[in-house]
């Protein structure tokens, strides 16, 4: 299953078993600015999928009344999977940063460009950095108090990373460009 | 119209300026803004910070605060519009944390009980208010950092330079410090600080020195003028 948007409908599953407009209504919430629905009625057959890979199931006795709204939750192995996806998905993203470092290298015949490269990297992990909230202190529910402060820190830490690595390759392709001259 | 402007801005140091602290760096920063620039040790972040506040002259270039050249004018806005956080506390400046904030208002010609009430709501201000009577050895991390932030606004500033507000503050006591900051800011105290941690630029307008150079957006983002009626 490829699609990240199937990944997070289960993980709100598992979160806490829903319905289907109920599953919209937080995926927009739990995912703004990092994942987008196509419209509301793709989460049914996302549900479809899930279901049938035996990701997800039906909670007895939801289907009832005359506007039927049959919750799902997650089985074990839809658990399972999901948790596998996860860890695809990180080494995926450390495959991704090796991939751009050596692709950037190609320009060490023609430095400039690179530092071009470099400075436009520079400028979106600064606008990412800047548009990080500060946690307030105020409560909000458990869940997404917590999850809140881990997408926070997981953003503040990476652009911990991030930023000595553009100070280094600059320093690096400045260095090209100066025996250059 | 900018609070801050730095022009071409330059700095070396050593006997040939072979070390250079600041390469034609420009900088302009509105009321209320708060920017933090990032920067890696010996980058020049804090040498930018003392040039701003005009403690250090520029060796080229000019920084004029409300419009006015701080080289013409020296020493006339440090504590008169610009606040500069010093983390130490000097035994000759007073013994209790309280002392250190009075002792720098009587030394510039405010009245001793004027001084105290403008201290202590400095110190309301900053949330240290209970510190007031510790001694700055006594303080921790955040503490210390909250301290020198009061230390500042006891003089009422329009600009608040600080070096560093996050490094020694506990992880969880980090965006308290970095809250008090933008508060300030959202109140038109216009907010430049250095970090050489990554968390320290969230919710700013965030810039990187390296090797003296600037990068990032060097001005304010201004909302674009739509004219009332189409001209022509």
């Amino acid at each position: 299953m490829q699609s990240a948007v199937h990944w997070a409908l289960l993980g709100l599953v598992i979160e806490r078993p829903s319905y289907g407009y109920e599953l919209a209504n937080r995926f927009e919430h739990a995912y703004a600015g990092m994942l987008q629905l196509s419209g509301f009625s793709y989460v049914y057959t996302a549900l479809d999928t899930l279901q049938c890979r035996g990701m997800i199931e039906e909670l007895p006795g939801t289907r009832t009344g005359r506007q039927p709204k049959p919750r799902y939750r997650a089985t074990a192995e839809g658990i399972n999977s999901y948790q596998e996806r996860l860890i695809t998905q990180m080494r995926e993203d450390f495959r991704r940063s090796r991939l751009f470092a050596r692709q950037l290298a190609v320009f060490a015949h023609e430095p400039e460009m690179a530092l071009d490269v470099i400075e436009r990297y520079g400028q979106a992990c600064l606008e990412e950095a800047g548009e990080t909230p500060v946690l307030t202190t105020a409560g909000t529910d458990a869940v997404a108090g917590l999850a809140e402060r881990l997408v926070s820190e997981e953003r503040r830490l990476a652009m911990g990373a991030r930023l000595p690595w553009i100070d280094y390759a600059r320093r690096e392709f400045k260095a090209l460009a100066t025996g250059r001259m | 119209m900018s609070l801050l402007e730095l022009e071409r801005v330059s700095k070396y140091y050593g006997q040939l300026d072979e070390r250079v602290a600041l390469r034609d760096v420009s900088l302009q920063i509105g009321v209320g803004e708060m920017v933090v620039v990032w920067g890696m040790r010996r980058s020049g972040r804090s040498t930018l910070l003392r040039i701003a506040a005009g403690i250090e002259a520029p060796d080229t270039g000019v920084v004029r605060f409300e419009q006015r050249d701080l080289q013409a004018h020296p020493g006339a806005t440090l504590g008169k519009g610009i606040g500069y956080c010093r983390k130490r506390f000097a035994a000759s400046e007073g013994q209790l944390v309280i002392d250190q904030l009075v002792t720098g208002l009587v030394a510039r010609g405010v009245p001793l009980s004027q001084a105290t009430s403008r201290a202590r709501a400095a110190l309301e201000r900053a949330a240290i208010a209970s510190c007031a009577t510790l001694t700055p050895a006594e303080l921790g991390g955040s503490e210390t950092v909250r301290a020198a932030i009061a230390r500042a606004l006891a003089f009422a500033p329009r600009l608040l330079l600080i070096d560093e507000p996050t490094i020694g503050v506990d992880l969880l006591e980090r965006d308290a410090i970095l809250l008090l900051l933008h508060s300030l800011a959202q109140e038109g105290i216009a907010i430049l600080a250095s970090t050489g941690e990554s968390p320290g630029l969230s919710g700013a307008r965030a810039l990187t020195l390296s090797e003296g150079e600037l990068h990032g957006r060097h001005a304010p983002e201004l909302a674009e003028v739509v004219p009332l009626r189409p001209t022509g």
